[in-house]
């Protein structure tokens, strides 16, 4: 930690870390004084990640951004911390969500002090995960983000029943059906998925370790020296898939995706933010810094299962998306949907198909806290979800309205905001590798169109029921927070130069580093 | 001046921009922020023009085109630009827009002048000004994506003004998803091209393409999905039932939207990339059959519809597709001629209809009739709109439509007869229905409930006059003036393929007398009702039928996103739900709990079921050991 940069990176994860630590000692009724404490630990994270993404050298030495600690050397753990073009914006992403995440949960009464800790604590987890340089430590951020998971959703969460629910009217919003999803349900189901994906990941992580060892003699969980290793090809297809499916798993790989849609659902506002617009993305990123990382090999192997399976997901999410009749289900989907273009840009294992995974690992958090954002203060202010019911809100919520829009637009990738450029850049990526499956993802594309619409005409526009007639816009600080969220997507979609840049000086060694840029 | 074009569509940016910041702050500002901008940028144009005009040796086609680019996004070996391409393509359609936007925005100023919403419609207005500028003046393929996709929002968000209407709402969605399902074609195109040549840029694509470096299949099919996108934004068969329906928008709306510029873009689109379709005859065939079956298809709605902006809608539709035959034919000059033409002659035309339904509050033309009495400009300007675009000498649209006609008579054989069928019955019917539609609204007998109807103010009807104007004698820029300019041809053309002003006689006599005879026959019907329509009507029931409910067309379509596309949405949410959750998550848990339940029976406590295992299990081994011995 001899530069600046580097107790940048340990503040990073140790503020949050620490801050979730010290706030187990304040009085739980100075509610007031948790909200004020969680946001300032948020404030210093936002201003250290802009700090670093707006200084980050893309030609430079990445010395600079070290922290390295012995922690265990007999097995070879060290605390060791690094940035890259890769993680660069990802950290600021989670700078962003969980920001605005915290500024959203104005309205968090119950237990606030026990749900920030919880946040915070996995937030510093987050970080932690895309910092992390040692596979150990990975390891254990990637357990510290999950974990509070369950304990967010099963007390703050909500519960959802569809089982005494009237048919819609006309066509589409069946909605799979009648069925109930207690939080509980969506909590327990998230938990186990996610440590049973984990427990794929430990089990390639310690085979990579031991073959490691046995070959140079010398035990080390450092990525950058597990890399070095040359393994056999059949020990690489072996092990490849438990990185690739374990990680997948918080990724939304499909069929793994269930847990997702049901607990996104079940989250409250702020934790269905961290989770689609950041958790999600430590899946994808696992499988990149790690799996295709260490076992270039395996990951060339699998390539085209990982591409098809991402394919699945873009038309699968869509196209269920179609049939949903809740608010969120239908975010939720969409999510599964859009982290299908991510699985495909990484999929392509070419510089531009890669650029545009990991942009749009960015675009699609930000987008997608917006979303779950918007359709928050919805439910805040209705009660209620269900797209068949809600109708003509514009004239109400013109402001939550235009931001729920732009997240839409978004969403079905228009240009402006930077998920068009994300996208576009994974299907040149598709289209130089696999033509078809780049035509298939296009059209994955207007389906999108064709859900969001569809709920926008149906829950914005039309005439507006006598019901809603006192129905509160956006307060202030929510419209604040959605302004700055769309004021990024426009920033980087009108001119992505320079995000793209800090991407592209990141995927290039790493592609190069796996032997094929 | 040239390298400054980049002003002209980022004016009406920046005020789009101020608007939707700070225009609830400063109300009063927005219109003149918008009309402000699009002003300038019309001015802009001028010095553009005439920078051009100086800056090559007009009229030899080299130099021709300027291009000016920025870095936009550099990603592994793909380096993105933004540029600008000023070509006389280019350069009409810059014309053509920044005049319209001026004029109906200067006319919308009091159309719009109640709406709550004001300020809004101005902002959307300015956004649309500025992405349909940058559509025309983009030299690369992904930049007019951009646009393209931009001009399709502002185009939903116009449609769907007036939000708490659910017909405006369904309107805006079906438009924007009808257009999308094109500009998928239109993007896998692009696509499909960058991963040939490796970048967006027109002119590297064009040398390619000219160097032989594209494969025929690469060829016709980037042409053929290129077209897919253009026939979604031009309305064109089958994607066409979109434009009807968005005239939900305000009238202003349809004026410049709906008619004057973006549904032309995709007609601009195919004069852009036109080298693809010289390239391909497969792909200019397909041009050409859509062409034909939208014209005659459109123009028989337009003959039976009642609404004054729906049939204004269909006639659109006969002329997009008018165009699109001309760029079939070959004829880059007759398409865009036509375009120009067009669009001063149906702004007038949906100016004019606005101003009829703000006067009398009547949108259905049975309802109408005699009101020349009451608005006697508008009656003017309507007039000469409608004899313009049916095609009546000496009105500008009489030399586009005869241009049109021209090139299709010079397609080759086997199929320039039943391409020149098709244009001349157009024709004709272009003819019957601007007549029926101008003599039923403004001629014959003042209905009582009328009278009270006004004519607009000055601010509506001079934009409208202005119009009227450039379209009556726009016909005349087909002529050969001077040895710089002999023709429209010498102007705007493909390739090399500059060409001089020669009439055909024989087609033009034609054409005219068609026209005459259409303006009579309907004359004879709606002016002295000579000719009872109702009768006509009544011997062709089943045809009239099919054609008044748009042949099903929209029916068709409802039927397969009901039926095949939410339904699939529904099955794959259920089989996501019941299978993939319910069995392959619940399922194993389900298992593992019950066996659970099951195996916890072994540990029951009691001493005789262990005594009872414990025997078993040594009867167990005995046996095992017996046989194994």
């Amino acid at each position: 930690m001899s530069s600046m940069e580097g107790a940048l990176l340990f503040a990073l994860i140790a503020v949050p870390f620490f801050g979730a630590l010290v706030m187990v000692f304040f009085p739980a009724d100075k509610h007031s004084l948790i909200h004020w404490y969680t946001r300032a630990i948020a404030f210093v994270g936002l201003v250290l990640a802009v700090y670093l993404f707006v200084t980050y050298d893309t030609d430079g030495d990445l010395g600079k951004y070290t922290v390295d600690f012995a922690w265990l050397p007999t097995l070879g753990i060290r605390y060791t911390l690094g940035l890259s073009g890769i993680t660069t914006p990802l950290v600021l992403l989670n700078a962003i969500i969980f920001m605005a995440g915290v500024l959203v949960s104005w309205n968090v009464t119950h237990r606030p002090k026990d749900f920030f800790i919880w946040l915070t604590l996995l937030v510093s987890g987050v970080y932690g995960v895309f910092l992390a340089t040692d596979l150990f430590f990975l390891f254990f951020f990637y357990e510290l983000a999950v974990v509070p998971m369950y304990l967010l959703i099963g007390v703050w969460g909500s519960s959802t029943d569809f089982t005494k629910m009237e048919p819609a009217e006309g066509p589409g919003f069946g909605g799979g059906g009648k069925f109930d999803r207690p939080k509980e349900y969506g909590a327990m189901k998230l938990m186990l998925y996610l440590v049973a994906g984990s427990v794929l990941v430990w089990i390639a992580i310690v085979a990579v370790w031991a073959e490691a060892r046995s070959a140079t003699g010398e035990a080390s969980f450092a990525i950058a020296s597990l890399a070095a290793v040359e393994y056999s090809r059949e020990f690489q297809v072996i092990f490849y898939p438990f990185f690739m499916i374990g990680f997948g798993v918080l990724a939304g790989l499909w069929p793994f995706h269930t847990w997702s849609p049901d607990g996104h659902v079940a989250a409250p506002t702020a934790v269905s933010m961290l989770h689609a617009g950041v958790l999600m993305k430590l899946g994808a990123f696992g499988i990149l810094a790690v799996g295709m990382v260490v076992l270039p090999e395996g990951a060339e192997a699998w390539a085209p299962v990982l591409i098809g399976l991402g394919t699945v997901n873009v038309l699968y999410g869509a196209v269920s998306a179609l049939g949903q009749r809740d608010l969120k289900y239908v975010i939720g989907y969409s999510s599964v949907s859009h982290m299908g273009y991510v699985l495909m840009g990484l999929g392509t294992l070419e510089v531009i198909g890669l650029n545009g995974a990991v942009f749009q690992m960015f675009s699609h958090g930000i987008m997608t806290g917006l979303f779950f954002a918007m359709v928050g203060i919805i439910y805040e202010r209705t009660h209620l979800r269900d797209i068949t019911v809600l109708e003509g809100l514009g004239k109400r919520m013109g402001v939550v309205g235009a931001f729920l829009a732009a997240a839409g637009l978004t969403s079905l990738g228009l240009p402006g905001f930077s998920s068009f450029v994300a996208e576009l850049l994974v299907f040149i990526g598709t289209f130089r590798t696999y033509p078809l499956l780049g035509v298939l993802a296009v059209i994955g594309a207007a389906i999108t169109a064709v859900y969001i619409l569809r709920l926008m005409a149906k829950v914005f526009f039309g005439p507006i029921s006598d019901r809603w007639a006192d129905l509160e816009d956006a307060k202030p600080l929510e419209a604040a927070v959605g302004a700055a969220l769309v004021a990024v997507l426009l920033l980087w979609g009108l001119y992505p130069f320079r995000i793209v840049e800090i991407i592209d000086s990141g995927v290039k060694p790493l592609l190069e580093g796996m032997g094929i840029a | 001046m040239m390298e400054l074009a980049w002003l002209i569509p980022s004016l009406p940016a920046i005020a789009f921009a101020f608007m939707v910041t700070l225009g609830k702050r400063l109300p009063n500002w927005s219109a003149i922020a918008a009309t402000g901008s699009i002003a300038v940028s019309f001015a802009l144009f001028f010095f553009v023009f005439a920078d051009w005009l100086g800056a090559k040796s007009f009229p030899h086609p080299e130099n021709y085109t300027f291009v000016y680019s920025i870095d936009w996004l550099r990603a592994g070996d793909a380096i993105l630009t933004w540029g600008m391409w000023i070509d006389p393509i280019s350069l009409t359609m810059l014309g053509l827009v920044t005049a319209a936007a001026l004029g109906i925005q200067v006319y919308s100023w009091s159309y719009m002048a109640h709406e709550p919403r004001f300020t809004w419609f101005f902002a959307v207005h300015s956004l649309f000004a500025a992405s349909m500028l940058a559509l025309v003046m983009a030299d690369n393929l992904l930049l007019l994506y951009i646009a393209w996709e931009l001009v399709g929002i502002c185009s939903y968000l116009l449609i769907g003004f007036f939000y708490d209407r659910r017909s405006a709402a369904e309107a805006a969605k079906k438009a924007f998803i009808t257009t999308r399902v094109g500009d998928v074609g239109l993007l896998i195109g692009i696509l499909l091209l960058f991963v040939e040549t490796g970048t967006f840029e027109l002119s590297t694509i064009f040398a390619a393409l000219a160097a032989g470096d594209l494969s025929e299949g690469i060829v016709t099919g980037a042409a053929v999905l290129m077209l897919l996108g253009a026939i979604g934004k031009s309305a064109q068969f089958p994607f066409h039932v979109w434009l009807p329906d968005a005239m939900e928008g305000p009238t202003p709306v349809s004026a410049l939207v709906h008619s004057a510029t973006m549904v032309v873009a995709g007609v601009y689109l195919v004069a852009r990339i036109f080298p693809f379709f010289e390239a391909s005859d497969t792909a200019s065939l397909v041009l050409l059959s859509l062409g034909a079956v939208t014209a005659m298809g459109a123009a028989a709605m337009a003959l039976v519809m009642t609404d004054i902006k729906r049939v204004l809608a269909y006639s659109t539709l006969t002329d997009l597709a008018f165009m699109m035959l001309a760029l079939g034919a070959g004829s880059v000059t007759a398409g865009m001629f036509h375009l120009l033409l067009h669009g001063f002659a149906k702004a007038t035309l949906f100016l004019g209809a606005g101003s009829v339904s703000h006067g009398s509050d009547k949108t259905d033309i049975r309802d109408m009739g005699g009101l020349r009495r009451v608005m006697p400009w508008t009656a003017l300007a309507f007039g000469i709109g409608a004899l313009s675009l049916g095609g009546l000498p000496p009105f500008g649209g009489f030399f586009s439509k005869d241009e049109v006609t021209l090139a299709v008579f010079l397609i080759e054989e086997p199929y320039r007869w039943i391409f020149l069928t098709v244009a001349l019955t157009v024709g004709f019917m272009k003819a019957l229905y601007m007549g029926r539609l101008f003599f039923s609204v403004f001629l014959g007998r003042l209905k009582p409930e009328n009278e009270h109807a006004h004519e607009a103010g000055p601010a509506m009807l001079a934009p409208m006059l202005v119009f009227t104007t450039l379209g009556a004698v726009g016909g005349l820029l087909a002529f050969n003036w001077t040895d710089g300019y002999q023709g429209f041809g010498y102007f705007v053309f493909a390739g090399d393929h500059q060409e001089a002003f020669h009439p055909n006689w024989w087609i033009a006599a034609a054409s005219a007398a068609l026209a005459v005879a259409g303006f009579g026959i309907t004359w004879l019907a709606y002016v002295t009702g000579s000719l009872r329509t109702d009768s006509i009507i009544a011997k062709v029931r089943p045809v009239h039928t099919l054609v008044a409910n748009k042949f099903y067309v929209d029916e068709v379509y409802q039927w397969g996103i009901d039926q095949v596309m939410l339904r699939a949405g529904n099955a794959v949410a259920w089989v996501d739900r019941a299978f993939v959750n319910d069995i392959g998550v619940n399922g194993p848990g389900i298992v593992t709990e019950k066996s659970g339940t099951k195996l916890r029976l072994l540990q029951s406590g009691k001493i005789y079921n262990y005594a009872l295992g414990m025997v078993l299990g040594f009867l167990a081994v005995a046996v095992a050991w017996w046989w194994a011995l």
